[in-house]
């Protein structure tokens, strides 16, 4: 067989370094699938599109590697738009490579034909319509660096089919990167220093940019050296470790009264990674009213969007932490440090379950059951805050959770993507059961490669979260929030080859959990919890951080 | 925020779908393009974009930091409030009759505009101008009767200060 350009493709993606890559085919990608058997490149069969974007995007918030998808044309490509978006919001590496119909077809409504860059345009950084067999490598390659550069993200790569199948030479070789460029703004670091050194009652954001630029020990040092109290946001929950008594958990909407308090006081805040998003802010008028706001962000386009920032550096975090820490001078902060161990001992005295109530002690049972180094997705609502407020992340890649965009449905086939880039580690998926629906074909995919990833379904047979803003926001109508109990998770995990079991309300779960931390293969357990297992504290809609709801 | 028209330029590759991405940045904040002016450059492989866009004193930072990080976006300028030439075409089509040719006429003289064309009952006539003044001119010769009007939107170029 000669070289045709399908064979660049795979050679281009091995030469990047790709080593596995999730996937779905039609008419149109053949010409790739076609040859995959030959390379040393793995592929997954999922079975949905969207999953294959998830997955991509599990495998790289994972491995920190860009996370590579293929669809075919038309319905194959528009399948991965939720997949890209939620990529696209939480900045993960991404490549997602779609066939086209034969470019002779193009602009006729051929079969299948979707203009998917066009519909993409928005939730991607950029993308290459492959128009002659001669540019596919150097598309491909640049489609990596951008997706893996700056602020990381998705980026699409479309290519016919005739230039799938086209013969072709071998294209030139790939050629090293440049070295990213240095501090190019000393003085704007001094200046943070400096207010920073002055400030009496300094808070740290650590959010998702943090662990995305590969700063999370020196985010570490800094804090141990500055000795300053830090928040996180909900993306950069474990990228410091928790444990050393300086983190005061998240902020915002489902976040910790103590972060929230806390940064409401600041005089000085130092934002790592972090966009200020509403969810985190709240009304943004009254978000840290005191304080003044320095920003650090890779992403020109982050700094300011949503908060006046008084000091800001523009570049890459790890360069900008190396530079600061040697500027910072510690000092005792007696007064601010006794205010903050008054208001944790308060929160403490106040929440004893941390606000999560049976849903909290059982993800503390699974955890407790786990290995220290375990990976834990959750899905998106109660399932997801209960997770987030409850798990104790240790390392900044052991919490993956779609943030931005709130994707229900993305935790089973992240948790695929996750396993294959981490198969040393324990992979547990906590999802509800509203989103379990939504991608439950994955499951399929994760018995057919044996893949022992631990599902626990905490079915209150509600859209819980849903059903928690209409009883407090909407005088309880609990309208088309009930998923009811008529069907029998275990069974149609079990139909799919994954072994399941159920624990009551009333029952201990200690027993079923073992039995999933023992188990060789996947394992399932639904566990029922109560419709009114809410969680608390929360911010209502158009309030500030500072008014948190404690109860109903 | 004082709302203000706004100028600016870019330097795009040539290619096709540029021109949506950079219409994209715009729609997807809300703003609207006022006028939209693309040709090549003598560079065949780069073009440049004129546009202008009404809104507040922040957009242009806003904007710029956004479109800067499109790929396919060489270099930016902004003519906001900058010592600068600007310059659209506008043609005017019109009626004439017996009472208003001679009006007509002297009018179009002293604004310095130009006929292009021209036969028993009618005229068309261009005018190279700053936006101001094409406004104007179009808002002179409505009474007219103005059969069709069409204008290109602003071109510009920075003025160099003499050293
Ligand atoms: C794809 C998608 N559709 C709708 C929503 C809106 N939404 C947010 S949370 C939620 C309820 C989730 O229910 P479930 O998965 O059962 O989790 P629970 O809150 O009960 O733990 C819904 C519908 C969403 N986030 N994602
Ligand atoms: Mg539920």
């Amino acid at each position: 067989m000669g070289t045709i350009g399908a064979d660049i493709v795979l050679k281009t993606l091995t030469e990047e370094g790709v080593e596995a890559i999730f996937g779905y085919p039609g008419a149109n990608t053949l010409p790739l699938h076609d040859r995959l058997a030959e390379g040393p490149i793995r592929h997954y069969l999922m079975r949905h599109e969207q999953a294959a974007a998830h997955a991509a995007d599990g495998y790289a918030r994972v491995t920190g590697k860009v996370g590579v998808c293929l669809a075919t044309s038309g319905p194959g490509a528009t399948n991965l738009v939720t997949g890209i978006a939620t990529a696209y919001m939480d900045s993960t590496p991404l490549v997602a490579i779609t066939a086209q119909v034969d470019s002779d077809l193009w602009g006729r409504d051929a079969f299948q034909e979707t203009d998917i860059i066009g519909i993409t345009m928005p939730i991607t950084k950029h993308s290459f319509m492959v128009r002659d067999v001669t540019q596919l490598a150097s598309s491909l390659r640049q489609a990596f660096q951008l997706a893996s550069t700056g602020r990381t993200g998705p980026v699409l790569v479309d290519i016919p089919k005739d230039i799938l199948s086209a013969p072709c030479g071998d294209q030139p070789k790939r050629v090293p990167a440049a070295p990213s460029k240095r501090i190019e703004n000393p003085e704007q670091l001094e200046r943070i220093a400096q207010a920073l050194n002055r400030s009496e009652r300094p808070v740290i954001i650590i959010g998702g940019g943090v662990k995305l630029g590969d700063a999370c020990e020196r985010a570490s040092e800094f804090v141990q050296k500055a000795q300053i109290p830090f928040v996180t946001t909900m993306m950069g929950i474990g990228s410091v470790a928790s444990a050393n008594g300086f983190n005061l958990g998240f902020i915002g909407m489902h976040g910790n009264e103590l972060a929230n308090r806390t940064i409401h006081q600041a005089d000085f805040i130092l934002a790592l990674g972090t966009r200020f998003t509403e969810r985190s802010t709240s009304v943004i008028e009254e978000f840290a009213p005191l304080a003044t706001v320095a920003q650090i962000d890779i992403d020109p386009t982050s700094i300011g969007k949503n908060i006046k920032v008084d000091l800001a550096y523009e570049g890459d975090i790890q360069d900008a932490l190396t530079a600061l820490i040697p500027l910072i001078a510690p000092h005792a902060r007696e007064e601010w440090m006794g205010r903050i161990r008054a208001e944790r001992d308060l929160q403490e005295a106040k929440l004893k379950d941390g606000g999560c109530g049976q849903a909290g002690n059982l993800i503390r049972k699974i955890q407790a059951a786990m290995p220290r180094e375990a990976i834990v997705i959750p899905d998106v609502g109660l399932n997801q805050i209960w997770t987030v407020r409850t798990w104790q992340s240790h390392s900044p890649r052991s919490l993956l959770t779609s943030g931005g965009m709130g994707t229900m449905g993305f935790s089973v086939p992240a948790a695929i993507g996750a396993k294959v880039g981490a198969p040393d580690r324990e992979v547990i998926v906590i999802c509800g059961d509203g989103g379990f629906y939504m991608n439950i074909q994955e499951l399929a995919t994760i018995s057919a490669y044996r893949l022992p990833i631990k599902i626990v379904v905490i079915n209150n047979g509600h859209l819980g979260m849903i059903r928690q803003i209409q009883d407090l926001f909407y005088e309880a109508r609990f309208t088309e929030s009930e998923l009811g109990d008529k069907t029998d998770l275990t069974a149609v995990a079990r139909g799919f080859g994954v072994p399941a079991e159920r624990v009551a309300v009333d029952e201990d779960p200690k027993e079923a959990i073992a039995r999933m931390a023992s188990a060789e293969g996947p394992y399932m357990i639904e566990a029922m919890v109560d419709q009114n297992n809410y969680v608390y504290p929360i911010i209502p809609p158009g309030c500030s951080n500072m008014e948190m709801i404690c109860g109903k | 925020m004082a709302i203000q028209e706004r100028t600016i330029s870019l330097l795009v590759n040539n290619q096709p779908g540029v021109l949506s991405r950079i219409a994209g940045i715009f729609s997807s904040r809300g703003y609207n393009i006022r006028s939209l002016c693309v040709a090549e450059t003598t560079n065949p492989e780069v073009s440049r974009i004129t546009l202008t866009s009404r809104a507040e004193s922040d957009f242009t930072e806003k904007i710029k930091k956004q479109l800067e990080k499109l790929v396919d976006v060489i270099s930016i300028a902004d003519f906001t409030g900058a010592p600068s030439v600007q310059r659209e075409l506008m043609l005017i089509s019109l009626r004439l009759n017996e009472e208003n040719r001679q009006e007509i006429l002297r009018a179009i003289d002293v604004f310095g505009c130009r006929v292009v064309a021209m036969s028993g009952d009618s005229l068309i006539m261009e005018i190279t101008a700053n936006k101001d003044k094409t406004a104007a001119i179009l808002r002179y010769f409505e009474p007219f009767g103005v059969e069709e009007m069409n204008r290109t939107g602003a071109i510009a170029v920075f003025r160099r200060q003499q050293e």
